[in-house]
């Protein structure tokens, strides 16, 4: 165990002097990851902020319903019963004065609605179904609109729906473009780590022969590139950072025309840890692939 | 301790190295290989440490069956055994002292008892001076006599000597074979495979004559 111990420490060590003694190339292999990683990172955020402007407004597919005027408070006890099934994620019950207060605050239309004689918006629900295809919601706001006291429903759905298309789309965007850079990742750690294994052919010859396993050899390797990884991930969020901080000031401009105090926000520490952990592992990964590959072709070549 | 059935050993190619060998090599013996060059001493003792595969017929060492090995098992049975090389391969990246801890560190040793170890045997073959030095700046005769510190430091109870004394002068090859000498006195077993008549007289011991990759035996 103090062995085992002993050396994954040599190969820390072995691995961090050699990192060293090449700064250029090591700085030139983080940026080479760096740039890969923050392309998927970077879409991964801007939908992100992108998905919380939409935030704002209901992202998924809403019926609204209005009461008749003149519902009575049995149908209306009817209604809320109806929309405590459980084919209703969520229902909210908007009373028409707070539609009115809310009209009057969102949308800078207080001098009008001072104006009125009387408030003309009735009561409503505002319900969130739980299916989300489009006939199942048609069928559902039609049963709604049968029931005692509704006076309309109105299914808010198709800006939602190309909305969540697109974002959608988006997400599959990033997978696939994680995915294509993923793959760049361990063919750039498998390209540094396989100089390295070049170089140090004739220690990995003479190690062999006096007695090295496979993992002994691999090991300082395969640390290097973790720590090549994790250098790609760090450089990344260095690209990232100056790229949000290059975009700060248009985005509050572009936001503040639109009266919003909407500004760009940075990943968490979760997500920036888990980059972090995939480019590490990813440069594994491909030290790993390079190392195996060519420790069978220096022995097969001795 | 090493026993060789009917071993053949063909290289991709065509050439048959041994052909038909058999032998055993007790614990604790001095066994001389001899013959001309391309005999097949190399690829015998390539053989006892697995570093090449017989053709057919089956090789033992230790009660282990070198054919069946491994590719997993072959670092541990190495590290019972010494190898000193022809052509040294040292590693001219470290010092002196660093070549010789490298089996050590391999196998896991403190840091700090693997110096000293090495330092002991750096000493026995005196090189003390040269500790610090790069293997590049040192003669030939160093260079071999550093090549056996390493093959003796982690203490194996086979040493296997390739030509050590092939390309050094009378005086150097002398010393050498003293230092083998006394490793046989403590209880070594030493395969060494030379064509240095001084030396085999000097010492005594078991000649196994090679010729064309069929043995002959002959005691001195």
């Amino acid at each position: 165990m103090i062995g085992w111990l002993r050396h994954h420490k040599h190969a820390v060590l072995a691995a961090l002097r050699r990192l060293g003694a090449q700064p250029v190339t090591t700085v030139l292999t983080a940026l080479a990851m760096g740039v890969a990683i923050s392309l998927p990172s970077g879409l991964y955020l801007g939908l992100g902020n992108l998905a919380r402007v939409a935030g704002g407004l209901p992202a998924q597919p809403e019926i609204s319903l209005f009461l008749d005027a003149g519902a009575s408070a049995e149908q209306k006890q009817l209604i809320a019963a109806r929309l405590r099934q459980p084919d209703i994620a969520q229902a909210r019950y908007v009373p028409r004065d707070e539609a009115l207060a809310a009209l009057s605050a969102a949308q800078d239309l207080a001098d009008i609605t001072a104006g009125l004689p009387e408030n003309p918006l009735p009561d409503a629900w505002v319900v969130r179904p739980r299916t989300a295809s489009r006939d199942a919601l048609v069928r559902l706001s039609d049963s709604l609109g049968k029931l005692p006291g509704v006076a309309e429903t109105h299914l808010d759905s198709q800006w939602a729906e190309r909305l969540q298309a697109a974002l959608a789309i988006g997400r599959m965007g990033v997978w696939l473009l994680g995915t294509l850079f993923a793959i760049a990742l361990i063919a750039i750690s498998g390209n540094a780590i396989r100089a390295q294994v070049l170089a140090r052919r004739d220690e990995i010859l003479v190690s062999r022969l006096i007695g090295a396993t496979d993992w002994h050899i691999r090991r300082p390797f395969l640390y290097l590139g973790a720590l090549q990884g994790l250098l790609g991930g760090l450089a990344a969020g260095g690209v990232l950072a100056a790229a949000g901080a290059a975009l700060h000031a248009p985005v509050e401009r572009l936001a503040s025309l639109y009266g919003s105090t909407f500004h760009l926000l940075p990943p968490s520490a979760a997500e920036i840890a888990v980059v972090l952990g995939l480019t590490t592992l990813f440069g594994w990964l491909g030290a790993w692939l390079s190392v195996t590959r060519t420790l069978l072709q220096v022995e097969t070549a001795r | 301790m090493i026993s060789f059935s009917q071993v053949t050993k063909r290289y991709p190619g065509g050439h048959e190295a041994l052909s038909g060998v058999s032998l055993a090599i007790e614990k604790g013996e001095l066994v001389f290989l001899t013959g001309h060059s391309g005999a097949g001493k190399s690829t015998l003792l390539k053989l006892i440490a697995a570093i090449e595969r017989p053709t057919s017929g089956v090789v033992s060492v230790s009660g282990q069956n070198i054919s069946r090995l491994s590719r997993r098992a072959v670092p541990y049975l190495r590290r019972n055994i010494g190898l000193v090389f022809q052509d040294h391969k040292l590693l001219f990246d470290r010092s002196v002292i660093d070549n010789v801890v490298l089996p050590l560190d391999i196998a896991g040793f403190d840091r700090r008892e693997a110096l000293k170890r090495a330092r002991a045997v750096i000493d026995k073959v005196g090189l003390l001076n040269r500790e610090k030095a790069n293997p590049v700046s040192l003669s030939g005769g160093e260079q071999q006599r550093l090549c056996i510190a390493r093959a003796l430091v982690s203490r194996p109870a086979l040493l296997l000597a390739d030509e050590p004394t092939g390309n050094l002068d009378a005086g150097y090859a002398a010393d050498i074979m003293t230092m083998f000498r006394d490793f046989h006195q403590v209880g070594t077993t030493l395969v060494i495979a030379t064509h240095d008549d001084r030396a085999i007289t000097a010492l005594g011991g078991r000649i196994l004559h090679l010729d064309h990759g069929r043995i002959g035996e002959a005691s001195a």
